[in-house]
């Protein structure tokens, strides 16, 4: 029989048609050319001429003066852009880069000589008053350049292009580390808008920013003007992946050629290279909060932490245990200072001691940590809770997410919840014990909880000195803050591990988490 | 039809302007980021000046006030991070996630129809019970899981796939398949179900009295009354994954608008959260009222009522009321 389709049911049929064309346009529109939105690809097989590059998250920025911030630096320092001195992560020493000499000409000025060879990759010539210009911009300007902050707080300074190779700096007050910190400052080109950010800068370095693909890829270029040695490779492309597993297999895989950032349990291997990354982890405890107004608790917590213990189970040994606030290789390190021993029996007995003077050891103290701060983090908090409570103290563990962990790390601090151990993580990029001295051990600090008087007369005389007078002071400061203050229980000196591929030669150092120097990678032969 | 459209929109237009009045104001119960985008040993002096130059010091019904006169100018605040336009960055990543979400929810549909309109030919046979293990287990599993060993597997131990990235077809691969497992176990479970209940219906077994092919019956009748609530299911789900893929936006580096919320969240970027909030909120409005258009669409019971053309009426008219002086009155020849 015969089955014609009467008129509704044709009807019918033709929208069935209708909308299953429109389905199947939508999908061909959508899948069109198979591109992402806003993207360009980002795969790309490893070419002897590029090298590739994943971090773990994209620089929200490449302003020049905000370099300090390590997702930003980790791309513009010494790559598109160069100070006038750049510290040696090894040595601990400034080498000249634009500026090829440098003296203390009286209390408040330093004069500095600058290269005459150098040009901006626009074309412009580096001079003196490019310097002063960037300097200007960066420390005094209302731009609120993150740099300011970090090494210069509230005081001016005043720049003077005295002629085109020939700068002075006066400063406020006489400050022997200026240099150190003008190595933070990177300079850009007269031409660059002082009165805001600038995503793109230019400058003097070996590369000049290709393109950026905000969200997906940013490129790099060699810049063939470059007043330098030529660096290996012709491009320098960066991605960026937050899990650290992905990172990882992006190297295994053959999809990157460096990776920054990872952790022990990343799975990258062989391929993954350990070196020494300035982080330094301690509890900094609220020293005028009882228990722990007490010393003897003080030191008790410091016993009953079994650092070595900590570091072979959750780090593999990788770390080393930490008897102060800053590792080797930061002016000031003191290589005789001993960690603090793991003697459960002596904490016990100290805490035992401290109650039957009246001090109320039962009262709460809580540490708290901050989430995904570090590899293991959460763990080795579990496990400090656990130590501090076999010494006899009563222990609680707080886990908070950045923002809340910063409330309890910065003035004014959370002073409502009762005695607070706080894990702390400092990374002294600086190279000097100053940086980490002002902040965490005077009274006043941004992050100190206790001081005393007598020591902030140490501090203010050491910062001072210079040489090895310097050195010689600031080794005593961490001598007394273990014998006198007793505000931290230093734990470790952290290692950090880069993901290599075979085709690439680096050798990491202690900088490369915040200044990766293209230049210093080469093709494997 | 434009009626029912102009309702919609207005309805939608409170409960649009309580999400984004509510984002802003949790947000900023969070307290002030200003440690998070200055250093740490940025002192007193510095922290006012930022608080003070982003406004975060006004009560937060001054920060409001302004924060919609911005957006009665189209100005939607400056990335706290970027310093970029919130709504330039929340424009550019969307585009990133409708292809994702899309073409995932597309083909989860499809092969749920497909697969689900299977195993209803035969309930309780060995399709039937084979696909619903699968599709349970896919609906259970956690993307975040998914997506890792997607990646040790077809990527590192295979190399079949790249691990992540974007780029050609094959970097599409891992993303869809973690992001379609869900809606696609969800899917063909009522897929299934209501494939079950039309196939018993009497109108089947007339259109298989009739002669019709099988095929025929289960495309032509049984599926056009089973796409009503695989169609609401659907909408629900996509709507989902339009909320930002995040999870798998962030592993694969897919530089959506997932990725970028749970970045301006934890970054306490006030201005680009609500951007990407707002987006995403006009975004499943939109979906819902295309939801309600094909339900209408399917079946005619759940059509709006809207005006009807005066010509249609006139017709109605004369067919239905008697003619002025003149009554119809059955008269014998």
């Amino acid at each position: 029989m015969s089955f014609s389709l009467s008129r509704s049911a044709s009807r019918r049929a033709s929208r069935g048609v209708v909308v299953g064309t429109a389905v199947a346009a939508s999908a061909v529109l959508l899948l069109s050319s198979c591109s992402v939105a806003n993207s360009e690809p980002t795969a790309g097989a490893g070419s002897s001429d590029t090298i590739r590059i994943v971090l773990s998250q994209e620089p929200p920025t490449l302003e020049a003066c905000e370099s300090n911030l390590t997702s930003t630096g980790v791309v513009m320092r010494s790559n598109v852009t160069e100070p006038l001195v750049e510290r040696n992560p090894t040595t601990g020493d400034l080498d000249p880069l634009l500026a090829t000499s440098w003296e203390q000409t009286s209390d408040t000025e330093w004069t500095f000589t600058l290269r005459d060879d150098v040009t901006f990759s626009d074309g412009t010539p580096f001079n003196a008053e490019a310097a002063a210009f960037t300097i200007d911009r960066a420390v005094n300007s209302d731009l609120a350049c993150n740099v300011e902050g970090y090494v210069f707080g509230d005081d001016d300074l005043v720049v003077n292009a005295v002629d085109d190779t020939t700068l002075t700096v006066t400063t406020v007050s006489p400050d022997p580390i200026l240099p150190l910190r003008l190595s933070f400052i990177e300079i850009v080109p007269t031409s660059t808008d002082a009165t805001a950010k600038v995503r793109e800068p230019i400058g003097t370095g070996p590369y000049v920013i290709a393109q950026w693909d905000t969200g997906t890829k940013l490129t790099l270029e060699r810049n063939d003007d470059y007043w330098g040695a030529a660096p290996a490779y012709a491009t320098a492309e960066y991605q960026w992946r937050s899990e650290g597993t992905v990172r990882a297999a992006m190297i295994t895989s053959g999809e990157a050629d460096i990776a920054m950032g990872l952790g022990p349990d990343d799975g990258v291997g062989d391929l993954g290279l350990d070196y020494p990354n300035n982080e330094t982890v301690a509890l900094r405890m609220t020293a005028e909060i009882a228990p722990l107004n007490d010393i003897r608790v003080r030191e008790a917590v410091n016993y009953a932490i079994d650092k070595s213990g900590i570091i072979d189970s959750l780090y593999q040994g990788a770390h080393i245990a930490a008897a102060q606030l800053v590792p080797e290789g930061i002016v000031g390190h003191n290589a005789d200072l001993q960690p603090w021993e793991f003697d459960i029996d002596k904490a016990k007995a100290l805490v035992a001691e401290a109650k039957a003077d009246g001090v109320p050891v039962d009262e709460t103290i809580t540490i708290v940590a901050r989430n995904a701060q570090f590899p293991k983090v959460s763990e080795m908090s579990q496990v400090l809770q656990e130590q501090l409570t076999q010494a006899g103290l009563t222990v609680e563990l707080k886990m908070v997410d950045t923002t809340q962990h910063l409330q309890y790390q910065l003035r004014p601090f959370v002073d409502n919840e009762g005695a607070i151990a706080l894990l702390i993580q400092h990374g002294n990029q600086a190279g000097d014990a100053q940086f980490s001295a002002d902040q965490y051990m005077t009274t006043t600090g941004a992050q100190s909880v206790y001081g005393t008087a007598e020591f902030d007369a140490m501090l203010e005389a050491a910062s001072t000195k210079t040489g090895a007078e310097r050195q010689a002071a600031y080794e005593d400061i961490f001598e007394y803050q273990n014998d006198e203050i007793v505000q931290f229980a230093f734990i470790s000196h952290q290692t950090g591990t880069i993901g290599k591929a075979a085709n690439v030669n680096y050798t990491p150092n202690s900088s490369s988490g915040d200044e990766l120097r293209i230049a210093e990678i080469t093709p494997a032969s | 039809m434009l009626t029912f459209l102009r309702r919609r929109i207005v309805s939608s237009a409170l409960p649009l302007l309580v999400v984004v009045l509510g984002v802003f104001a949790l947000a900023r119960l969070t307290g002030n980021p200003a440690s998070l985008y200055l250093p740490l040993n940025a002192t007193e002096q510095m922290r006012a000046d930022f608080t003070e130059k982003n406004g975060l010091d006004n009560p937060i019904w001054v920060q409001m006030a302004d924060y919609f006169a911005g957006v009665l100018r189209l100005d939607f605040g400056q990335s706290l991070r970027t310093g970029e336009s919130a709504a330039a960055m929340a424009l550019r990543a969307f585009p990133a996630t409708l292809q994702l979400a899309g073409t995932t929810m597309l083909l989860a549909v499809v092969l749920a129809v497909i697969v689900g309109s299977w195993a209803a030919l035969k309930p309780n046979g060995i399709a039937d019970r084979i696909s619903s293990f699968v599709s349970m287990a896919a609906a259970s599993v956690p993307d975040f899981w998914l997506a890792i060993m997607g990646i040790w597997v077809f990527a590192i131990t295979l190399g079949w796939l790249p691990t992540s990235g974007v780029g050609g077809l094959s970097s599409w691969v891992l993303p869809i398949l973690t992001l379609l497992l869900r809606p696609f176990g969800v899917l063909v479970q009522i897929v299934r179900g209501a494939m079950v209940s039309s196939l018993s219906e009497p109108y089947i077994k007339l259109a298989r009295s009739k002669g019709a092919s099988e095929f025929r019956v289960v495309t032509r009748h049984a599926l056009r009354n089973a796409a009503a609530p695989a169609l609401t299911v659907a909408g629900d789900l996509a709507v989902g994954l339009i909320n930002g893929a995040v999870v798998v936006e962030s592993i694969f580096g897919w530089p959506g608008i997932g990725k970028l919320m749970i970045d301006s969240i934890l970054q306490r970027d006030f201005a680009v959260l609500q951007a990407a909030v707002l987006l995403t909120a006009i975004s499943i409005f939109i979906l819902n009222i295309l939801i309600d258009l094909g339900y209408a669409g399917l079946d005619a019971r759940v059509r709006p009522a809207g005006k009807r053309s005066k010509a249609s009426k006139a017709a109605t008219a004369v067919l239905t009321e008697p003619k002025e002086g003149k009554r119809y009155v059955q008269t014998a020849p």
